[in-house]
């Protein structure tokens, strides 16, 4: 009840204050689409010039899979009962079907592919070491056997499990979230053709062709290229994901209404001062309101003001700029947790503040903390071409946890991909309401010099 | 219905308010008056909860207003010494945002906004933002803030500071119609005449401690008889110092270029003689002014000191 007051009463104050409405909404809508706009061509040249490199290991042996292939075919095809001018013919069919020449040349050799990812093939050391310098953004590793395997899966019946790895440098995870989605659509594309021509294996069984139909082994490698086309239209679709942040204007809405919740704490970050200065505060506690209270009204204030400020900017750019944030419940989901830490953040502010005595803190914060923080996070520039070091600094800003967030949703994916983020978001959130409870309800020690300051001034 | 005893209230070396016992009666107007820094803000906070004290108790229809600060919250309004608004939102808002505080809402909120607001004489602003309000406004919806929830003791601390005369009077005779309404009041001030007109009992402060309490009458006893006089002269010499000087009754003499001070006893028994002497002297005098004893004498009188600079 009380509470609801002095949400209230905050908001209506906040509300009618232009200049905090200036900065909270309109600043950040301007930048957007100045930014969205003027840093186009930086933007998407810094984006299609780079091409991502990656290394592809291979643990398996060629030689000893290809012989191990033969020696099995002819055993067991002939222990199944297969004529032995079938398992010839397969045998013969083998050599054409070559998994080696599908991933390197039909697939990752396709224009397609290769607009978007380099590959060199490297041992596995030399492929670690070149990731950890960030020469690279992912290793693809093929795992032991994967020649027999894959063999077996697209010749055979049977049906033989192959993982295949990607290792990605988290300093780089716009191009690693490229080659994880490129591979996924690959295995996906290779588990569909197989399962389709086991299918017409079965079928041809189950209609007593029996051993006939594996004299038409056109037929199977019709299937098996018909999936590699099907490869590349998915390839096609995922290269288009993946690059969608570039999109300049996508990109700016994010990191602007990112950055500029920020300054929703900041403004909360000067209410509790504000109060006692103003005297409402004490005015307050004689109504027998608790700190607790009040700093709980502060604390929801901040949290929906920040919401406020997510939904207009949100609701803004979808429809003037054509930003499409993706997933519903994702981005409902990540703009409700950073506005959770935003209001965690400006309650320490607020009560920090208060202790202090004066706006100092609060200035600071507004006028220098939200702009490293900016940077770090990638509201100004994206990270990804910000040197290593301040990549890894990019962690201490709530802004690039929530950009990078949005980033993810904007390029299609779904809320599994993104509860880390929310995760991280709402326990900064929590952190800091604990701390800022912890700093207001600490003994008071300095509390009545400002009593003491307006007594003397009036004398 | 208020019981202090031995308040002291100390902030690092200052003693504030350094050893205090008083009592206010229900339905009484309990003037607390003294000069600035007298202590007098530092014990209306400890009254109103706002601030622990050092040592002492204070009681509350019985109880410990610290063990049990809400027994007193809920019937206590304050009108602080500095204006404790929202400049930015309107009378209304404000009143109906203190009034939330109070546990008002709805129909019964409105009506006692209303009521207030007649009552503080701002019916007709009460929709325009405070800060767009003078001063004497400022300080008359100061005070109905503090009246939303019909407080039974209302705590008023110099509530006519720098304001002009024609809204302290509205606010002495709001006061007024306050406590005949049945509402007690300590009112606090260092404006004598204040205190002097609203308050049947009054405590005088300085420097922390109670120098002098009672009725007003009672007070005024203690320096009881101690008439001043003053003389205005055409002009001044020893002659005349002297001559005045030894009429008999007068208890102390002054004199500062043309103006001679004189405090007696009984002014009608010696003011013929001061002004045949004079005469007689050959000096003429320009005024002759007579002063009642008074608070602020008292109050000189007490500490040897004026209750403003
Ligand atoms: N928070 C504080 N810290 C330190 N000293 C204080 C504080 N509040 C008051 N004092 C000191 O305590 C003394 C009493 O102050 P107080 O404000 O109670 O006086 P007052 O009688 O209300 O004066 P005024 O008429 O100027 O309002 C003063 O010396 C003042 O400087
Ligand atoms: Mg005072």
């Amino acid at each position: 009840m009380k509470i609801r007051s002095i949400i209230r009463k905050d908001l209506k104050t906040l509300l009618s204050d232009k200049k905090a409405l200036i900065i909270i909404l309109l600043m950040p809508i301007i930048l957007m689409v100045i930014l969205g706009f003027a840093l186009k061509g930086i933007f998407i040249e810094s984006w299609e010039g780079s091409k991502v490199n990656i290394a592809i290991v291979k643990q398996y042996v060629a030689e000893s899979d290809l012989k191990g292939f033969n020696d099995a075919l002819q055993n067991s095809l002939l222990a199944q009962g297969m004529g032995a001018d079938t398992a010839s013919e397969l045998s013969d069919a083998s050599d054409e079907v070559d998994p080696e020449n599908i991933l390197f040349n039909e697939f990752l050799g396709s224009t397609e592919v290769s607009d978007i990812i380099v590959y060199r093939i490297e041992s596995e050391k030399n492929a670690k070491e070149l990731l950890n310098r960030g020469e690279i953004s992912a290793i693809v590793v093929l795992p032991e056997k994967y020649l027999y395997n894959m063999k077996i899966n697209l010749l055979t019946p049977f049906r033989n499990e192959v993982e295949i790895k990607v290792l990605t440098n988290p300093d780089a995870t716009m191009d690693g979230q490229i080659v994880n989605a490129i591979m996924q659509a690959y295995s996906d594309s290779m588990s569909s053709a197989i399962i389709g021509k086991n299918v017409l294996i079965e079928a041809a069984m189950a209609n007593n062709m029996g051993n006939d139909s594996f004299k038409g082994m056109e037929a199977v490698m019709t299937g098996i290229m018909a999936a590699l086309e099907a490869v590349r239209v998915e390839v096609d679709d995922v290269a288009l994901e993946g690059r969608k942040p570039i999109m300049s204007s996508d990109y700016y809405a994010a990191a602007m209404l990112a950055m500029f919740i920020l300054f929703a704490a900041g403004q909360g970050g000067r209410m509790l001062l504000e109060e006692k200065e103003s005297f409402t505060w004490q005015r307050m506690m004689v109504a027998g309101t608790s700190k607790l209270g009040i700093l709980a009204g502060k604390f929801l204030v901040i949290f929906i003001i920040a919401l406020l400020q997510i939904l207009i900017m949100t609701i803004f750019s979808q429809l003037v700029l054509k930003v499409e944030w993706g997933d519903f419940s994702s981005i409902a989901g990540i703009g409700i947790a950073a506005a959770f830490a935003v209001a965690g953040l400006g309650t320490v502010l607020a009560a920090v503040t208060y202790r202090m005595g004066n706006f100092k803190i609060a200035n600071i914060f507004e006028t220098g903390i939200i702009q490293i923080m900016a940077l770090l996070g990638g509201s100004f520039v994206p990270i990804d071409i910000l040197p290593n070091a301040f990549q890894k600094l990019s962690v201490l800003s709530l802004n690039g946890i929530a950009l990078k967030a949005y980033q993810k949703t904007m390029m299609g994916y779904g809320l599994e991909a993104v509860v880390g983020y929310i995760a991280v978001l709402a326990g900064i959130g929590a952190a800091f309401t604990l701390l800022a409870v912890i700093i207001l309800m600490r003994k008071e020690g300095t509390d009545h010099v400002k009593h003491y300051q307006a007594a003397r001034i009036k004398a | 219905m208020l019981k202090v005893e031995n308040l002291q209230k100390n902030f690092g070396n200052i003693m504030a308010v350094d050893g205090i016992s008083f009592e206010v009666r229900k339905g009484e107007v309990f003037g607390l008056l003294g000069p600035n820094g007298a202590g007098k803000s530092t014990t209306i906070s400890v009254l109103s909860t706002l601030l622990p004290p050092s040592d002492g108790v204070v009681l509350f229809e019985g109880k410990n207003i610290f063990e049990e600060p809400k027994a007193i919250q809920s019937k206590l309004g304050v009108v602080p010494q500095d204006i404790a608004l929202y400049p930015t939102l309107s009378g209304y808002e404000n009143l109906s945002f203190w009034g939330n505080l109070y546990g008002l809402t709805g129909r019964e909120l409105k009506k006692r906004i209303e009521e207030v607001c007649e009552i503080i004489g701002l019916s007709e602003r009460i929709k325009d933002r405070v800060d767009k309000y003078s001063g004497g406004m400022k300080r008359r919806l100061n005070i109905g803030a503090a009246l939303l929830h019909m407080p039974e003791l209302l705590i008023m601390d110099e509530p006519t500071v720098g304001i002009d005369p024609q809204s302290r009077n509205h606010i002495l005779d709001t006061v007024l119609e306050l406590n005949r309404q049945g509402m007690t009041i300590i009112y606090t001030s260092h404006y004598m005449e204040e205190v002097e007109y609203l308050c049947s009992r009054i405590c005088i402060m300085d420097q922390g401690k109670i120098i002098a309490a009672g009725s007003k009458d009672e007070l005024v006893e203690m320096i009881s008889g101690k008439t001043e006089i003053a003389l205005l002269l055409e002009s001044m010499d020893q002659e005349i110092v002297k001559t005045v000087g030894s009429i008999k009754g007068i208890d102390s003499m002054v004199h500062q270029e043309n103006q001679i001070l004189i405090r007696c006893e009984n002014a009608d028994m010696i003011l013929a003689d001061i002004i045949a002497s004079i005469t007689a002297s050959g000096n003429h005098l320009r005024s002759v002014d007579v002063k009642k004893p008074n608070l602020e004498a008292v109050f000189l009188h007490l500490t040897g000191k004026a209750l403003r600079d």
